[in-house]
């Protein structure tokens, strides 16, 4: 017998094995899926189905149970009913006394505390403790588990498998909200991801740890969190001020509407809410906080994709009047953005390139091409914009006109983007108000690394996001 | 008596929220300013006290029976000069007389009545989630209406109680509106840090209401200490 020694949490990432305990053999069905996905993520064929009823499930050889399995196995994956998961636990105790492995287990059953009774909450309790005895680690019950692109990880039935690699580490109390923002990011290439943990109950492993682990994970560029509740708050704010001083933590938390449970006998405690505390300390830990789910998806990728911005002067570029005034009154709004200020020479430089009923610098740091546009103009322009060390950031916005097309426009603008070395790079952000009319130019854009955007204040949040976590990284270097 | 043993005796008299003597001496202890405040036992005192002082003064009823001292007629404010100091001593005694005959008077508080500044208000509490936290805002009789707070975890720096204070809306009467001069806020930040780190270091205290702190061009003063256990 092996002494029991406390797993890694790589362990769930980095798997020698990944089990999978109450695979199906039936297409469709959610057991099924998992092993599937698990199968086409994987890059080293080394996902084990348990079913003691079948032989084969999706072309893989499965297995009676944990123990008949005869190669390392890291990574259990429980998906059995919740009355049968404690008879797994014993085997994974069993087999961790008598191999060392299976240090990480995911359980995908539902079941337990969240059904609110005592029998639910008795059942976890058993179950954690008989895991937990033999050093293992838990994510759940009640979860997706990870997926992790780099590594060939998938123990859920919901991410996509050919989710593109990037920087954006995702860690949930929902599994749900997490893959909508995959799926919803698919079509155009979105966002790249490295990590997703859901953590359901987080009866062992918590946001916590996860926040550690993804501060020394060198391919995490950024973490997206969405959160519910969290017992212990200040442990988690503590740990994430650190990891903010490192890489962006971006942060959606529901319950707004909640208020603080504590019985006021002051001023203080009668209007201190637990959303506005959360409000306060997101600020203080220098985690953005979106406001929307589309703030929240937007920031985290572009953050990922775009450099920081070294200040808060950022200039628009636009052909289209309205909604740039949209975009600005977000910016302005924000009390931590100013618009650029454009020097003499840099105006009479533009004006070259542009037709002469251009708005240059009205208001300043604000050019207004107008429909007369070539995407010729757009590089030129681009490139002095990117070249002036007094932007700090560009937002261009257009309604691509229907005689320029898609390929051309998204050359244009990344010949103006990459005509100045990586040191001198600032965020560009498109929004390209003409949804699906313009697909293919905003595909090529993201897939090239430049964001996109269907709406202007969409665009203006994330900028405003950016500036804010720029400047609490400069004071906190 | 050092803060712990104030609390400590707080707690065993079975006090829900400490006396105002009390509270001050604690707000003290970690340079938070009060106004000059003194307990007398006899009218010859307070006139002397408030002589030392300077007027106006206000002077308040010390009883451990009367809690809500204004409801008796136990806070009297606005006293001008010594005349009007010995005709409202007197008065103050009538008062609870009449409308708490059986409370036991242990003195008279008087204190030094503070000019008006901008109205702010430090609070903290302990929340089961975050432990001590600390909030600043527009201060009065109108915080539940107007919601002009902002809240950090404590223990904080003072650039940080500067970031937290910029949050609110009355930054702006603070850094002087309508040709008014700007506020110390550097010293109020300071009340900010303090209020933090008083609020970890005592378990025992559970909520506190700074309210009103006057804000002038030179400094602040915490005018109302409300510290609950």
């Amino acid at each position: 017998m092996i002494e029991p020694v406390t797993a890694k949490i790589n362990d769930f990432f980095q798997p020698r094995g990944i089990a999978i305990i109450g695979a199906s053999a039936t297409p469709g069905s959610p057991n099924n899926q998992i092993v599937q996905f698990a199968k086409q993520m994987s890059i080293s064929d080394n996902v084990y189905p348990v079913n003691p009823t079948k032989s084969e499930i999706a072309g893989l050889t499965c297995y009676p149970n944990l123990i008949a399995i005869p190669m390392p196995v890291d990574l259990v994956v429980i998906a059995v009913g919740p009355q049968n998961s404690l008879g797994v636990a014993r085997d994974i105790k069993k087999r961790r006394e008598e191999k060392g492995d299976v240090g990480a287990v995911a359980i995908v059953t539902a079941g337990f505390k969240e059904m609110g009774t005592a029998e639910g909450e008795q059942l976890q309790h058993d179950l954690i403790a008989t895991i937990k005895e033999c050093g293992a680690r838990i994510i759940g019950p009640n979860c997706q588990g990870v997926a992790d692109t780099y590594n060939g990880i998938n123990t859920t039935f919901s991410v996509p498998p050919n989710t593109p690699q990037g920087g954006v580490s995702i860690v949930s109390q929902s599994g749900a909200f997490a893959t909508s923002f995959l799926r919803w990011a698919r079509d155009q290439k979105l966002v790249g991801i490295n990590k997703f943990v859901s953590l359901g109950n987080m009866a062992d492993v918590d946001f916590r740890e996860l926040l550690a682990y993804l501060d020394e994970d060198e391919k995490t560029k950024v973490i997206a969190m969405y959160l519910e509740g969290i017992v212990d708050a200040r442990g988690m704010f503590e740990i994430a001020a650190k990891v903010t001083r490192k890489k962006p933590i971006v942060a959606i938390k529901a319950g707004k509407t909640s208020m603080g449970t504590n019985v006021a006998q002051s001023h203080t405690a009668s209007i201190a809410g637990n959303n506005d505390i959360y409000d306060g300390a997101f600020r203080q830990a220098g985690i953005i906080r979106a406001q929307s789910v589309a703030e929240f998806y937007h920031t985290s990728r572009v953050f990922d994709k775009m450099p920081l911005p070294k200040g808060n002067r950022i200039c628009i570029l636009t052909v289209v009047g309205g909604p740039s005034t949209i975009c600005v009154d977000e910016l302005v709004a924000s009390g931590e953005v100013t618009l650029a200020h454009f020097k003499d020479e840099l105006k009479q430089e533009i004006a070259k390139h542009l037709v002469s009923s251009a708005n240059i610098g009205h208001p300043d740091g604000y050019i207004d091409m107008t429909a007369s546009v070539n995407p010729k103009m757009h590089a030129d322009v681009l490139k002095l914009l990117m070249n002036d060390d007094e932007i700090d950031g560009i937002i261009f916005m257009t309604t691509p006109p229907g005689f320029i097309k898609d390929e051309e426009l998204a050359a244009a603008i990344l010949e103006g983007y990459n005509s100045v070395p990586a040191e001198k790079k600032k965020p560009l952000l498109s929004v390209m108000l003409a949804g699906n009319a313009v697909a293919k130019c905003r595909t090529i854009l993201e897939s090239e690394g430049l964001p996109t955007f269907e709406f202007p204040d969409d665009a203006a949040r994330v900028m405003v996001n950016m500036v804010r976590y720029s400047a609490y990284r400069q004071r906190n270097n | 008596m050092d803060c712990q043993e104030i609390i400590n005796k707080c707690v065993s008299d079975g006090d829900a929220v400490i006396p105002e003597l009390e509270a001050q001496a604690i707000c003290r202890n970690f340079n938070i300013s009060c106004p000059p405040t003194t307990l007398v036992t006899n009218k010859a005192q307070c006139l002397s006290v408030a002589q030392e002082m300077g007027y106006p003064v206000v002077i308040k009823i010390f009883s451990r029976q009367i809690v809500h001292k204004s409801d008796v007629g136990g806070v009297i404010t606005g006293v001008q000069d010594t005349e009007q100091l010995n005709m409202a001593f007197d008065q103050l005694m009538d008062n609870v007389k009449t409308h708490a005959p059986a409370a036991e008077v242990g003195g008279v508080i008087v204190q030094k009545q503070m000019p008006k500044g901008v109205e702010v208000v430090v609070g903290g509490l302990k929340n089961d989630q975050f432990g001590p936290v600390v909030m600043f805002g527009l201060g009065g009789v109108y915080v539940e209406v107007f919601k002009d707070v902002s809240f950090r975890l404590a223990p904080l720096d003072k650039e940080e109680a500067m970031r937290q204070v910029k949050e609110t809306k009355v930054y702006k009467l603070l850094q002087g509106v309508r040709g008014e001069k700007p506020c110390d806020i550097d010293a109020l930040c300071e009340v900010i840090v303090n209020t933090g780190r008083l609020l970890s270091s005592f378990p025992a205290i559970k909520e506190l209401d700074f309210n009103p702190v006057f804000c002038y061009p030179d400094g602040c003063t915490v005018v109302d200490a409300r510290l609950v256990l």
